[in-house]
């Protein structure tokens, strides 16, 4: 899984019917010092986490295409966990 | 996923029997400055994407693909897909925090 901070969503209407019924959001990659590391990635987020929050996102296909209970979905990340804003090192 | 433009289109003449009917179409990736609505990099600088497409996206419009076995998922039968398009892009609302600390590197995720 991938620490990233929520930067954003975006809207689609016309898109694999695996994504209908999930808000997809904008995973900033952050280190743990959360400096930013690389483009951002567009993953589902059945969770509802809040704008710049950090998150854990999973890369893993085949374990999302399980929970989504559709073995054609070309999705690969989704936000599995939300870091408790209190969790200090 | 991650998104990109759409530049162009592919059409090809001798291909692998699943690919036939297929809709090919050339996209430009998103870097960090696109989320903010910059212009696609140009074709020299991106590393351009063949992504198949059955949304039936048009120029210009802003497309979300996934990369890799991912891809090849959403097929009846096996096709030799490495980009898939799963989901037009209609709205994107990015709001970086204010003092975002700049990366180290960039590297492709």
């Amino acid at each position: 899984m991938q620490l990233a901070r929520i930067d954003g969503v975006v809207i689609t209407t016309v898109c694999h019917p695996s994504l209908v019924g999930y808000r997809s959001v904008i995973c900033q990659p952050i280190d743990g010092a959360g400096d930013d590391q690389g483009p951002p990635v567009i993953a589902i987020d059945p969770h509802g986490a809040a704008l710049h929050s950090r998150v854990f996102y999973t890369t893993d296909g085949s374990s999302l295409r399980a929970l989504l209970g559709d073995p054609h979905s070309p999705l690969r990340n989704m936000v599995c966990a939300i870091v408790d804003p209190a969790a200090t090192r | 996923m991650r998104l990109g433009h759409v530049i162009g289109n592919v059409t090809l003449n001798i291909a692998e029997p699943a690919l036939r009917g297929g809709r090919l179409l050339l996209v430009q990736p998103f870097g960090k400055p696109q989320f903010g609505g910059a212009a696609p990099t140009p074709l020299a600088k991106g590393a351009t994407v063949v992504v198949y497409d059955e949304l039936s996206a048009g120029l210009g419009e802003i497309i979300g693909f996934t990369e890799g076995a991912e891809a090849t998922m959403p097929f009846t039968q096996p096709t030799p897909v490495d980009a898939y398009n799963a989901a037009i892009i209609d709205g994107i609302i990015y709001q970086p925090p204010a003092a975002a600390p700049a990366g180290r590197g960039s590297g492709q995720r």
